[in-house]
């Protein structure tokens, strides 16, 4: 427990502060601002927490699978400049059809339902689909 | 009254100078604007009510029509108002329900900016109310079969078109792919790397349907762009997308989730289940819709969601255009690639 706010609680509070005080004293052709605040606020206190996770196992699964699919990378890059790089090089991977064969394609499938749910989770957790599978 | 006529010409409002329009279009031998207020909504587009007065002339008596112009910011992809008013003449002459084209202005100097006028048409047209209130649309598998007959006499338009011809551009061979091409030659103007995006458009690329004789197609034809009144169809609007092109792509986007507003469980857009809207569509034009084409074109259309949100994000990033609701709008990337990823995995099932 930190003695004083971080800065996850502190957009927490900032955003409970605008829908539950502010919100309802604004007009009603006004109120869609404060509701794109709302939600800028809990994207980001979202992002600040699972964010850099995301990248994380993302740029792991990626080392992995372009690993595993033969395709070398420099080993020097680090940090995000490794996950840029790390992206980029499946993409071209994907376009060269790489991932084409069926289970190229499903071990490929796997990394981006996670890394694309990762981030759903982050920037409008309602869209997840409970079931895992689309409606 | 003439524009050099030193009494009108530096006090002359948009107001006068669009009642001396019309008089000269309708042959009128007075005009009266009664109302001309801008309506909500429209961020390309803005549409205008005009309320209207005419004295003699064959229009004699008072309208209600639409006047709409382009807003001062504009999209380059999108056709002018005059390219938008033709195409709404042929879809209104070939029995597609739209508000009814009465006159275009190419003439910049009346207002500054092309227009043209349309009847007005009552109802609601936002997607977030048309799903949410049953009042609204009490019988929705009646509506979609409605919106999929309007759509196939949309489809039975083909060209060549004398009045379409010079407009839009030509229907290229295999449209599957020419989009796919577009797509990633904005996608490689990008500064990041999108792996979903690119595995998506892949995915079209080795999946892409035999072409279709290329037809009329929309291209936003989706609960959010036409009118109810009722419960009723009164008409489809925004046209500015409209080109030659695969049937199926409107098809893909009109039961896409992202257009099914608060019921994502309703695949045609929101009111009702796909069946209902496909039984219109293929009563009327005669073509038989797989689950496949579907698919694909769901695909297709989260796609190009994608892009025009990433296009959107970059006008607050770089195009100095600072808004929360154009970052805000770069942020919906993600849930857009997770659907169409989605989609992709029960296609391959």
């Amino acid at each position: 427990m930190n003695d004083i706010s971080s800065a996850t609680d502190l957009l927490a509070i900032a955003r409970d502060a605008l829908t539950q005080q502010l919100l309802p004293l604004l007009p009603k052709e006004r109120r869609y601002v404060a509701l794109m605040i709302g939600n800028a606020l809990g994207i980001a206190s979202r992002e600040l927490q699972t964010g850099a996770a995301a990248d994380a196992g993302e740029a792991q699964r990626c080392a992995t699978l372009l690993a595993r699919s033969g395709i070398a990378l420099s080993p020097s890059i680090e940090g995000p400049a490794a996950l840029a790089q790390l992206r980029r090089a499946l993409c071209d991977a994907i376009r060269a059809g790489r991932f084409d064969q069926p289970n190229a394609q499903a071990a490929l499938m796997e990394h981006l339902t996670r890394t694309a749910s990762d981030w759903v989770s982050i920037s409008n957790p309602k869209a997840l689909h409970s079931t895992g599978e689309s409606a | 009254m003439s524009a050099a006529s030193p009494a009108t010409a530096a006090v002359r409002t948009p107001v006068a100078a669009i009642a001396h329009w019309l008089q000269h279009e309708t042959r009128a031998r007075e005009v009266r604007i009664t109302r001309l207020e801008r309506l909500p909504g429209g961020a390309i587009q803005e549409n205008w009510t005009l309320d209207v007065t005419f004295v003699g002339g064959e229009w004699a008596g008072a309208h209600e029509w639409v006047l709409r112009t382009d807003a001062p910011s504009f999209v380059a992809a999108s056709l002018t108002r005059s390219q938008e008013f033709a195409v709404l003449r042929v879809a209104h002459a070939n029995g597609v329900i739209v508000p009814r084209p009465l006159f275009v202005c190419t003439d910049d100097t009346v207002t500054g900016r092309q227009f043209f006028v349309m009847k007005r048409i009552p109802g609601i047209a936002a997607g977030h109310l048309l799903t949410r209130d049953p009042g609204l649309i009490p019988d929705g598998e009646a509506l979609a079969k409605t919106l999929g007959a309007n759509l196939a006499r949309l489809h039975a338009i083909a060209p060549p078109q004398p009045a379409l011809d010079r407009i839009l551009p030509p229907p290229r061979s295999n449209h599957a792919l020419a989009t796919v091409a577009d797509y990633r030659a904005y996608v490689d103007t990008l500064h990041d790397a999108h792996p979903a995006l690119e595995w998506a458009l892949r995915w079209c690329e080795i999946h892409a349907p035999t072409p279709a004789a290329p037809t009329l197609i929309h291209r936003d034809y989706r609960t959010g762009n036409y009118m109810v009144d009722a419960g009723r169809l009164t008409g489809v609007l925004d046209w500015e997308f409209a080109g030659w092109g695969d049937p199926s792509e409107d098809l893909g986007w009109f039961t896409a989730r992202c257009w099914r507003f608060a019921r994502p469980d309703l695949e045609a857009g929101g009111i009702a289940r796909s069946e209902a809207f496909l039984d219109g569509y293929e009563g009327a034009s005669g073509r038989q819709v797989t689950r496949r084409d579907l698919q694909y074109w769901q695909v297709m259309a989260h796609i190009r969601w994608t892009i025009i949100a990433l296009q959107q994000a970059q006008r607050h990033l770089a195009g100095g255009e600072r808004s929360l609701e154009l970052a805000l709008t770069g942020r919906i990337v993600h849930e857009l690639e997770y659907e169409a990823i989605a989609i992709i995995a029960e296609a391959r099932q």
